[in-house]
């Protein structure tokens, strides 16, 4: 007996300590290994990426002028989306005075320039012909090939914005932006006489073209897949009904829904062919969608409470929309030709306006809490909610085409408290305001233009 | 009760002596550490010590020309703006009555026709911070620090105590290849084929002494010592040239247009010329320190703001070969692998990668020379898992 608990203790011991030696000791092992040396790295930072633009090179003196406010405005793209970071050009080395001519990388990797942009602009009568490169100065290689654009004067910055939309492209490796427009309720007067029309503008503030006049309270506007039309909704009628318009001819029609009901929340479907909106009748609220081809009508939603805010998934099979049929506003996924609806946002507060990305990933909201109202984003389980922006009044987000930035209505505190579109990155950097010469509500972003 | 405590005490006492006698605190003999050593021959551990074969590296500065033409020019995007699709107008269910008359487009603050080349209207660009530059500066650090981590003559020969043996020196040159002087090895050959100690003799120190016993004389150095500056030599090619850069710019740059990276070519077709043929690399292996050093020095310059949410799910393993001055080569940096997205989300990750590995390396990494066999190749896994937002 004894013999064998002798025999017994020291194999138990071995048992017990040598897989432990040997996991101390693997690590000795791996280092003295044979092959290339291995390390991992797992912590970076986040900065933006230095780049330089020089002024793009005319090629005549005609078009030099547009040599500068080419290379300005993609500087604005680029810088504006809190990824890059233009080094100015007076700290430049280098000058390019020749398009064709090598780069000298050792000058922009003195001043730290990651990315360079170097172009040319001519112009012949009103088309501007705008070739353009990108270079990794580092790695001392071109990014991609050469492209070029040709268009009229007119255009140019339609051309800046597509020049930008490929480097970010290339470097960041999303999908571009920069040339897309946002429809948006531009507000003037005090908050007890406000006055409201719709306008339409480049992302970043430029080209503002007004469509409606001011004379009719104006809402929710959305634009369609195609970027032609305009959904809205206008008081125009003494009621809410839903308008479309035409953006290129500024003509307009009202959507037949149903007489004596007000209408309002619309948007498209993705293939444009259907148009989901909501209606109250007899004090309830629901969610309806319409075939813009035949006009038949279906309701998707059949419920006491309130349901509104629709909007349909990327691929048209789902709908997201806000509902208090639990007691508190909460956001809703339901199938786009209605049915059973599962409730997807579970923390406190309450959720409204949900936008579904053009990525199909994540859900945009408004969520208010505690006296604060938030844009937040969501996987459509309802899982990874995190809140973007917090103030006295964020509301009512949309997408960038390429499903990376946000932008939305702050309005800010008291009598003269003034309405204004922000944007901010789904990361949570980047909060920066949109330009608008008035107040700016309710914005809607196209698809990138074509 | 005196019963109870007899048969106690025996109990106890026999017990203490079973368990004494018995051998319950006998050990098994403690197995005897056995430490396995090999005997190689001189050419074998030269062989072991002398610098692998480097690198090949199939692309060349080549690719940085600049291209004399633009490339394939894609189909250029005609900006019509004002010229939008033809929209198909849907067919309205109940008569809808047209908009009575579309609103007038009131006063356009901002017309958007530009004017050419006229008044343009300036875009804004956004200013950088007035320290713009002066961030800038620390990075640049042009051209010294080179020149402080070598020393740009070339290295002088081993010095003499090194040796173990001057006196022996002389003798040690069966291949002839020694400059010294035969009257050297003539006045020590002698002293071999007596088996006598010499006398003491006060000698001049100059004059090699003879051998206490021959049989250090007849013994051949392994060659491992004098090879040892090889690898460093093609280190020097980089310091020397890059004292005359500036001034000899402007021929040179026509044929390469990165100076540095075309130096770092010819360093590592240099090292792949010098490596023979010992494919296992030696010494110590880098400690822990080392290593952390390294992956510091790479981690400072990799930037992950710029990457796409798609890239920031792409753990990439990124190769690359190192001059034995701690920098890497830039031709040599390539994606070994990579897992969590798709191509075009891995292409970015590298590039990445890429610039913060040549980046942090243009000064040379902290890495301890006389350990290069261990880290003349680097695969280096970037995993931004930490980096995603959550």
């Amino acid at each position: 007996m004894r013999r064998a608990v002798q025999s017994f203790l020291p194999a138990a011991l071995t048992a017990l300590i040598l897989p432990i030696m040997m996991a101390l000791t693997a690590p000795t092992t791996v280092s003295a290994q044979q092959g290339p040396l291995r390390i991992e790295i797992t912590d970076g930072v986040i900065e933006p990426m230095p780049f330089a633009v020089p002024d793009f090179v005319p090629q005549s003196e005609a078009a030099a002028e547009y040599g500068t406010s080419l290379a300005r405005v993609i500087a604005s793209d680029l810088s504006g989306t809190g990824l890059f970071r233009e080094i100015p050009a007076s700290a430049h080395i280098s000058t390019v005075s020749d398009f064709g001519a090598p780069v000298q990388f050792a000058d922009w990797k003195t001043i730290n320039a990651q990315a360079l942009i170097t172009g040319s602009v001519a112009l012949s009568g009103d088309r501007l012909t705008v070739q353009f490169r990108i270079y990794d100065v580092f790695s001392g290689v071109e990014v991609g090939s050469g492209l070029q654009f040709v268009g009229t004067t007119e255009g140019w910055r339609r051309m800046a914005h597509k020049v930008a939309d490929t480097v970010y492209s290339r470097i960041t490796g999303e999908a571009p932006y920069f040339d897309s427009r946002v429809v948006f309720v531009s507000e003037s007067g005090p908050k007890n006489d406000r006055r409201k029309r719709l306008a339409v503008m480049d992302y970043d503030g430029a080209n503002i073209q007004y469509l409606t006049d001011s004379n009719a309270l104006v809402l929710a506007p959305r634009f369609s897949p195609t970027g032609d039309r305009v959904l809205y909704t206008s008081y125009e009628s003494g009621v809410p009904r839903i308008y479309v318009m035409d953006v290129g001819q500024v003509q307009r029609r009202v959507l037949e829904t149903q007489e004596g009901s007000m209408s309002f929340a619309p948007r498209f479907s993705p293939n444009g062919r259907t148009v989901v909106f909501s209606q109250a009748q007899g004090g309830n609220t629901d969610i309806f969608s319409m075939d813009l081809a035949t006009g038949a009508r279906t309701r998707l939603t059949n419920a006491p409470s309130i349901e509104t805010a629709p909007s349909y998934s990327p691929d048209g099979s789902q709908i997201v929309f806000e509902s208090d049929r639990s007691g508190g506003q909460q956001l809703y996924i339901m199938p786009a030709g209605g049915g059973e609806a599962r409730r997807i946002s579970s923390g406190a507060g309450r959720y409204g306006t949900p936008v579904w990305s053009p990525r199909g990933d994540l859900i945009a909201f408004t969520k208010q809490n505690n006296g604060r109202f938030h844009i937040g984003v969501m996987r459509t389980d309802g899982t990874g909610e995190r809140l973007l922006t917090a103030s006295f009044l964020d509301e009512g987000p949309t997408w960038s085409p390429n499903g990376r930035v946000i932008m939305f209505t702050r309005e800010s505190q008291g009598t003269e408290g003034r309405a204004q579109l922000y944007s901010v990155d789904i990361s949570g950097r980047n909060l920066k305001p949109v330009p608008t010469p008035d107040g700016a509500s309710d914005p809607a972003w196209s698809p990138l233009q074509q | 009760m005196q019963t109870g405590t007899a048969i106690s005490g025996i109990a106890h006492v026999g017990l203490v002596v079973w368990v004494i006698v018995g051998g319950f605190f006998r050990s098994e003999p403690e197995p005897v550490t056995v430490t396995e050593v090999s005997l190689i021959s001189a050419e074998e551990y030269a062989a072991l010590s002398a610098p692998r074969t480097g690198p090949e590296f199939t692309e060349t500065p080549g690719n940085l020309d600049q291209p004399e033409e633009l490339a394939p020019e894609e189909p250029a995007p005609q900006v019509t703006e004002e010229t939008p699709p033809e929209r198909q107008d849907p067919v309205a269910p109940e008569t809808p009555e047209a908009a009575p008359e579309a609103p007038p487009v009131p006063e356009a603050p901002q017309p958007p026709e530009p004017e050419l080349s006229q008044d343009l209207p300036e875009p804004t660009p956004p200013e950088p911070p007035a320290n713009d530059t002066a961030v800038l500066t620390p990075e640049t650090r042009p051209e010294p620090a080179p020149v402080d981590r070598q020393a740009s003559t070339p290295a002088p020969p081993p010095p003499p105590d090194a040796r173990p043996d001057p006196v022996t020196e002389a003798p040690v040159s069966p291949d002839g290849l020694d400059q010294e002087a035969p009257e050297a090895r003539d006045a020590a050959a002698p002293e071999e084929a007596t088996d006598q100690p010499p006398e003491p003799e006060a000698e001049p120190d100059p004059e090699p002494a003879p051998p206490a016993t021959a049989a250090p004389t007849a013994s051949r150095r392994p060659a491992t010592r004098p090879d040892r500056p090889r690898p460093s030599a093609p280190a020097e090619a980089p310091v020397e040239t890059a004292q005359p850069e500036t001034p000899s710019e402007p021929e040179p740059e026509t044929e390469s247009p990165d100076r540095s990276q075309a130096v770092d070519d010819a360093v590592a077709a240099a090292l792949g010329q010098a490596g023979a043929s010992t494919p296992a690399p030696a010494g110590p292996p880098l400690t822990g320190g080392e290593r952390e050093a390294l992956r510091v020095g790479v981690s400072q310059c990799w930037s992950v703001g710029s990457l796409s949410s798609a890239a920031l799910a792409t753990t990439v393993v990124v190769g690359v070969a190192m001059t034995p001055d701690g920098r890497p080569v830039t031709n040599s940096i390539r994606l070994v692998s990579f897992s969590g997205g798709d191509q075009t989300a891995a292409q970015q990750a590298f590039d990445a990668a890429r610039r913060a590995i040549i980046r942090c390396g243009q000064q040379g990494y902290p890495l301890p020379a006389e350990k290069y066999e261990q880290w003349r190749d680097i695969e280096m896994t970037f995993n931004p898992e930490n980096m995603q937002y959550r």
